[in-house]
Protein backbone atom coordinates (compact mmCIF):
# COMPACT_ATOMS: atom_id res chain seq x y z
CA UNK A 1 0.00 0.00 0.00
CA UNK A 2 2.94 2.26 0.37
CA UNK A 3 4.99 4.14 -1.65
CA UNK A 4 8.67 2.00 -1.81
CA UNK A 5 10.66 4.78 -1.14
CA UNK A 6 9.21 5.71 2.25
CA UNK A 7 10.97 4.71 5.77
CA UNK A 8 9.56 5.21 9.22
CA UNK A 9 10.79 8.36 10.35
CA UNK A 10 9.34 8.61 14.07
CA UNK A 11 7.69 5.18 15.85
CA UNK A 12 6.04 5.66 19.43
CA UNK A 13 4.81 2.84 21.38
CA UNK A 14 2.36 3.54 24.35
CA UNK A 15 0.37 1.17 26.62
CA UNK A 16 -3.05 2.79 27.44
CA UNK A 17 -5.71 0.83 30.32
CA UNK A 18 -8.43 0.67 27.99
CA UNK A 19 -9.97 -1.02 25.39
CA UNK A 20 -9.25 -1.74 22.18
CA UNK A 21 -12.38 -0.10 20.24
CA UNK A 22 -12.26 2.88 23.11
CA UNK A 23 -8.60 3.52 21.52
CA UNK A 24 -9.89 3.12 17.91
CA UNK A 25 -12.39 6.00 18.57
CA UNK A 26 -10.20 8.19 20.17
CA UNK A 27 -7.84 7.90 17.13
CA UNK A 28 -10.78 8.49 14.75
CA UNK A 29 -13.76 10.44 15.91
CA UNK A 30 -13.38 14.57 15.88
CA UNK A 31 -14.62 14.97 19.58
CA UNK A 32 -11.68 12.88 21.20
CA UNK A 33 -8.97 14.50 19.27
CA UNK A 34 -10.13 17.80 19.91
CA UNK A 35 -9.39 16.92 23.24
CA UNK A 36 -5.56 16.04 22.84
CA UNK A 37 -4.31 16.59 19.53
CA UNK A 38 -3.54 19.96 19.75
CA UNK A 39 -7.53 21.16 19.71
CA UNK A 40 -7.85 19.80 16.14
CA UNK A 41 -11.03 17.76 15.10
CA UNK A 42 -9.99 14.20 12.98
CA UNK A 43 -12.95 14.16 9.99
CA UNK A 44 -13.77 11.18 7.88
CA UNK A 45 -16.28 8.86 7.22
CA UNK A 46 -13.20 6.02 7.63
CA UNK A 47 -13.74 3.90 4.25
CA UNK A 48 -10.73 2.84 2.11
CA UNK A 49 -9.89 5.52 -0.09
CA UNK A 50 -11.99 7.86 1.39
CA UNK A 51 -10.57 11.57 2.24
CA UNK A 52 -9.49 12.24 5.64
CA UNK A 53 -8.56 16.01 7.31
CA UNK A 54 -7.70 17.16 10.95
CA UNK A 55 -9.02 20.50 11.26
CA UNK A 56 -7.99 23.48 13.37
CA UNK A 57 -10.48 25.06 15.72
CA UNK A 58 -11.19 28.10 13.16
CA UNK A 59 -12.30 25.54 10.35
CA UNK A 60 -8.76 25.38 8.71
CA UNK A 61 -7.35 22.08 7.31
CA UNK A 62 -4.22 21.26 9.23
CA UNK A 63 -3.47 18.20 7.54
CA UNK A 64 -5.09 15.69 4.97
CA UNK A 65 -5.19 12.44 3.23
CA UNK A 66 -6.66 9.68 2.35
CA UNK A 67 -7.16 6.28 4.24
CA UNK A 68 -4.94 3.48 2.58
CA UNK A 69 -6.33 0.75 5.24
CA UNK A 70 -8.83 1.01 8.27
CA UNK A 71 -9.23 -2.58 10.20
CA UNK A 72 -11.10 -1.27 13.39
CA UNK A 73 -10.00 -1.32 16.15
CA UNK A 74 -6.92 -2.71 15.36
CA UNK A 75 -5.35 -0.60 12.75
CA UNK A 76 -5.17 2.43 10.66
CA UNK A 77 -3.01 3.80 7.75
CA UNK A 78 -3.39 7.29 6.10
CA UNK A 79 -1.47 9.20 4.04
CA UNK A 80 -0.93 12.46 5.66
CA UNK A 81 -0.01 16.19 3.86
CA UNK A 82 0.25 18.90 6.33
CA UNK A 83 -1.95 21.40 4.56
CA UNK A 84 -1.62 24.68 7.29
CA UNK A 85 2.22 25.49 6.27
CA UNK A 86 3.18 26.49 2.83
CA UNK A 87 6.34 25.43 3.23
CA UNK A 88 5.32 22.03 4.22
CA UNK A 89 1.95 21.97 1.22
CA UNK A 90 4.74 20.86 -1.58
CA UNK A 91 6.59 17.69 0.64
CA UNK A 92 5.72 14.53 -0.63
CA UNK A 93 3.04 12.87 1.49
CA UNK A 94 4.15 10.94 4.59
CA UNK A 95 1.77 7.67 5.61
CA UNK A 96 0.85 7.46 9.44
CA UNK A 97 -0.33 3.72 10.69
CA UNK A 98 -1.80 3.28 13.95
CA UNK A 99 -1.59 -0.19 15.58
CA UNK A 100 -3.43 -1.43 18.52
CA UNK A 101 -3.10 -5.10 19.71
CA UNK A 102 -4.41 -6.14 23.15
CA UNK A 103 -1.98 -6.91 25.58
CA UNK A 104 -3.33 -8.58 28.70
CA UNK A 105 -5.66 -6.32 30.25
CA UNK A 106 -4.00 -3.45 28.30
CA UNK A 107 -3.61 -2.71 24.30
CA UNK A 108 -0.19 -1.26 23.36
CA UNK A 109 -1.02 1.60 20.36
CA UNK A 110 2.22 1.83 17.81
CA UNK A 111 2.33 5.06 15.99
CA UNK A 112 4.68 4.82 13.03
CA UNK A 113 5.36 7.86 10.47
CA UNK A 114 6.56 6.77 7.22
CA UNK A 115 8.27 9.48 5.13
CA UNK A 116 10.04 9.95 1.54
CA UNK A 117 13.35 11.05 1.99
CA UNK A 118 13.02 14.71 3.10
CA UNK A 119 15.33 17.23 5.00
CA UNK A 120 15.51 16.61 8.69
CA UNK A 121 14.11 19.82 9.55
CA UNK A 122 11.16 18.94 7.96
CA UNK A 123 10.68 15.91 10.01
CA UNK A 124 11.26 17.70 13.57
CA UNK A 125 7.94 19.27 14.01
CA UNK A 126 6.44 15.53 14.25
CA UNK A 127 9.00 14.55 16.56
CA UNK A 128 7.98 17.01 18.82
CA UNK A 129 4.32 16.88 18.27
CA UNK A 130 3.69 13.46 18.43
CA UNK A 131 5.15 12.20 21.71
CA UNK A 132 2.48 15.48 23.27
CA UNK A 133 -0.40 13.86 21.49
CA UNK A 134 -0.08 10.32 22.66
CA UNK A 135 0.82 11.36 26.02
CA UNK A 136 -2.52 13.45 25.73
CA UNK A 137 -4.55 10.63 24.44
CA UNK A 138 -3.54 8.00 26.78
CA UNK A 139 -4.16 10.79 29.95
CA UNK A 140 -7.63 11.16 28.63
CA UNK A 141 -8.79 7.43 28.33
CA UNK A 142 -7.52 6.72 31.50
CA UNK A 143 -8.02 9.67 33.35
CA UNK A 144 -11.03 11.25 31.66
CA UNK A 145 -9.14 14.87 31.21
CA UNK A 146 -6.73 15.76 28.41
CA UNK A 147 -3.53 17.28 29.36
CA UNK A 148 -2.73 21.40 29.10
CA UNK A 149 -0.36 21.40 26.27
CA UNK A 150 0.08 24.72 24.20
CA UNK A 151 -0.59 24.09 20.59
CA UNK A 152 1.70 24.49 18.20
CA UNK A 153 2.70 27.69 16.90
CA UNK A 154 3.78 28.06 13.12
CA UNK A 155 7.50 28.79 12.65
CA UNK A 156 8.39 32.62 12.58
CA UNK A 157 8.21 33.56 9.01
CA UNK A 158 11.63 34.74 7.61
CA UNK A 159 11.14 38.08 5.78
CA UNK B 1 28.34 1.69 12.74
CA UNK B 2 27.00 4.40 14.96
CA UNK B 3 26.50 3.66 18.15
CA UNK B 4 22.65 3.01 19.05
CA UNK B 5 20.55 5.68 21.25
CA UNK B 6 17.10 5.24 22.76
CA UNK B 7 15.13 8.23 23.22
CA UNK B 8 11.90 8.61 24.80
CA UNK B 9 10.07 11.47 26.07
CA UNK B 10 6.33 11.25 27.85
CA UNK B 11 4.23 14.16 29.16
CA UNK B 12 2.85 12.96 32.95
CA UNK B 13 0.34 15.56 34.95
CA UNK B 14 2.45 15.63 37.74
CA UNK B 15 5.28 17.52 39.63
CA UNK B 16 9.27 17.43 39.31
CA UNK B 17 8.99 16.50 42.92
CA UNK B 18 6.72 13.44 42.72
CA UNK B 19 8.09 12.19 39.32
CA UNK B 20 11.97 12.51 40.50
CA UNK B 21 10.74 10.21 43.83
CA UNK B 22 9.13 7.70 41.55
CA UNK B 23 12.15 7.25 39.78
CA UNK B 24 14.25 7.13 42.47
CA UNK B 25 12.21 5.40 45.40
CA UNK B 26 12.43 1.29 45.13
CA UNK B 27 8.80 0.83 46.92
CA UNK B 28 7.74 3.10 44.15
CA UNK B 29 9.72 1.72 40.92
CA UNK B 30 8.24 -1.89 42.12
CA UNK B 31 4.83 -0.55 41.49
CA UNK B 32 5.76 0.26 37.19
CA UNK B 33 9.36 -1.13 36.38
CA UNK B 34 8.40 -4.96 36.06
CA UNK B 35 8.67 -5.18 39.61
CA UNK B 36 12.32 -3.65 40.30
CA UNK B 37 13.18 -2.41 43.42
CA UNK B 38 15.59 0.41 42.45
CA UNK B 39 18.28 0.69 45.60
CA UNK B 40 20.53 4.22 46.12
CA UNK B 41 21.50 6.83 48.15
CA UNK B 42 21.67 8.90 44.85
CA UNK B 43 24.89 10.44 45.08
CA UNK B 44 27.50 10.99 42.37
CA UNK B 45 29.28 7.82 42.13
CA UNK B 46 27.37 5.99 44.56
CA UNK B 47 26.04 2.56 43.35
CA UNK B 48 22.71 1.54 42.20
CA UNK B 49 21.20 -1.66 42.24
CA UNK B 50 18.06 -2.87 40.58
CA UNK B 51 16.39 -5.95 42.96
CA UNK B 52 13.74 -8.41 41.54
CA UNK B 53 12.46 -11.23 43.63
CA UNK B 54 15.85 -10.98 46.17
CA UNK B 55 17.96 -10.92 42.75
CA UNK B 56 20.24 -8.29 41.37
CA UNK B 57 18.09 -7.65 37.86
CA UNK B 58 20.91 -4.49 36.89
CA UNK B 59 23.45 -2.40 38.83
CA UNK B 60 25.17 1.26 37.82
CA UNK B 61 27.07 4.13 39.25
CA UNK B 62 25.03 7.40 39.78
CA UNK B 63 26.70 9.53 37.37
CA UNK B 64 24.92 12.74 38.07
CA UNK B 65 22.02 14.08 40.32
CA UNK B 66 20.39 17.51 40.33
CA UNK B 67 16.60 16.51 42.08
CA UNK B 68 14.39 17.30 40.67
CA UNK B 69 15.79 17.76 37.29
CA UNK B 70 18.27 15.60 36.46
CA UNK B 71 19.55 12.01 37.04
CA UNK B 72 22.04 9.97 35.00
CA UNK B 73 23.88 6.38 36.05
CA UNK B 74 25.73 3.98 34.28
CA UNK B 75 23.44 0.35 33.45
CA UNK B 76 24.74 -3.05 33.73
CA UNK B 77 22.55 -5.66 33.27
CA UNK B 78 23.62 -8.78 35.41
CA UNK B 79 19.86 -10.46 35.52
CA UNK B 80 20.34 -12.27 31.92
CA UNK B 81 22.96 -14.35 31.43
CA UNK B 82 23.41 -13.51 27.55
CA UNK B 83 23.59 -9.87 28.45
CA UNK B 84 25.64 -9.74 31.77
CA UNK B 85 28.75 -9.90 29.43
CA UNK B 86 28.29 -6.09 27.63
CA UNK B 87 29.71 -3.69 29.04
CA UNK B 88 27.58 -0.72 31.30
CA UNK B 89 25.45 1.95 28.73
CA UNK B 90 24.15 4.67 30.24
CA UNK B 91 20.38 6.18 31.51
CA UNK B 92 19.55 9.50 31.93
CA UNK B 93 16.11 11.08 32.92
CA UNK B 94 15.75 14.87 32.54
CA UNK B 95 12.37 16.34 33.62
CA UNK B 96 10.94 20.10 32.52
CA UNK B 97 7.91 21.37 34.60
CA UNK B 98 5.19 22.78 31.35
CA UNK B 99 2.22 24.28 32.91
CA UNK B 100 0.45 21.68 35.15
CA UNK B 101 2.13 18.38 33.31
CA UNK B 102 6.28 17.62 33.23
CA UNK B 103 8.37 16.67 30.12
CA UNK B 104 9.96 13.74 30.59
CA UNK B 105 12.87 12.77 28.52
CA UNK B 106 14.71 9.51 28.82
CA UNK B 107 17.93 8.74 26.89
CA UNK B 108 19.68 5.55 27.16
CA UNK B 109 22.93 5.72 25.45
CA UNK B 110 26.41 4.61 24.93
CA UNK B 111 25.97 1.18 23.82
CA UNK B 112 28.28 -0.52 21.80
CA UNK B 113 27.23 -1.49 17.95
CA UNK B 114 24.84 -4.28 17.73
CA UNK B 115 24.47 -4.96 21.62
CA UNK B 116 21.53 -6.95 22.29
CA UNK B 117 20.61 -5.10 25.33
CA UNK B 118 19.79 -2.09 23.53
CA UNK B 119 17.36 -4.32 21.56
CA UNK B 120 16.09 -5.33 24.99
CA UNK B 121 15.74 -1.96 26.42
CA UNK B 122 14.11 -0.40 23.34
CA UNK B 123 10.98 -2.37 23.91
CA UNK B 124 10.97 -2.54 27.71
CA UNK B 125 11.46 1.47 27.75
CA UNK B 126 7.56 2.01 26.70
CA UNK B 127 6.89 -0.51 28.75
CA UNK B 128 8.22 1.06 32.22
CA UNK B 129 7.21 4.51 31.18
CA UNK B 130 3.86 4.09 30.37
CA UNK B 131 3.39 2.23 32.91
CA UNK B 132 5.37 5.22 35.05
CA UNK B 133 2.59 7.56 33.98
CA UNK B 134 -0.17 5.82 34.42
CA UNK B 135 0.89 5.33 38.22
CA UNK B 136 1.41 8.71 38.47
CA UNK B 137 -1.91 10.06 36.94
CA UNK B 138 -4.19 7.45 38.36
CA UNK B 139 -2.49 5.59 41.06
CA UNK B 140 -2.98 2.44 39.49
CA UNK B 141 -0.68 0.03 37.90
CA UNK B 142 -1.68 -1.04 34.83
CA UNK B 143 0.18 -3.89 34.82
CA UNK B 144 -1.21 -5.71 38.15
CA UNK B 145 1.79 -7.64 38.01
CA UNK B 146 5.54 -8.40 36.84
CA UNK B 147 4.71 -10.82 34.85
CA UNK B 148 2.14 -8.93 32.53
CA UNK B 149 4.74 -6.45 32.51
CA UNK B 150 7.14 -9.05 31.41
CA UNK B 151 4.71 -10.47 28.58
CA UNK B 152 4.33 -6.70 27.15
CA UNK B 153 7.75 -6.76 26.71
CA UNK B 154 8.16 -10.16 25.29
CA UNK B 155 5.58 -9.15 22.87
CA UNK B 156 6.95 -6.04 21.80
Amino acid sequence: MTAPDLKPSFVYVTYIAAPAEKVWRALTDGDFTRQYFFGRRMKSDWKVGAAWALLMEDGRVDSGGKVLECEPPRRLAISWRVEWLEEYRKLPEAVVTFDIEPVGEVVRLTMTQLSAPIDEKFLEGGRQGWPVIMSGLKSLLETGKPLTMPAPQPPKAKD
Amino acid sequence: MTKPSFVYVTYIRTSPEKLWRALTDGSLTRQYWAGRHVESDWTVGAPVTFWFDGKMSDSGKVLECDPPRRLSYSFHVEFVEALRSEPPSRVAFEIEKLDAQVKLTVTHDEFEPGSQVFAAISGGWPVILSALKSLLETGRSIFPNSAAAHRAKAEA
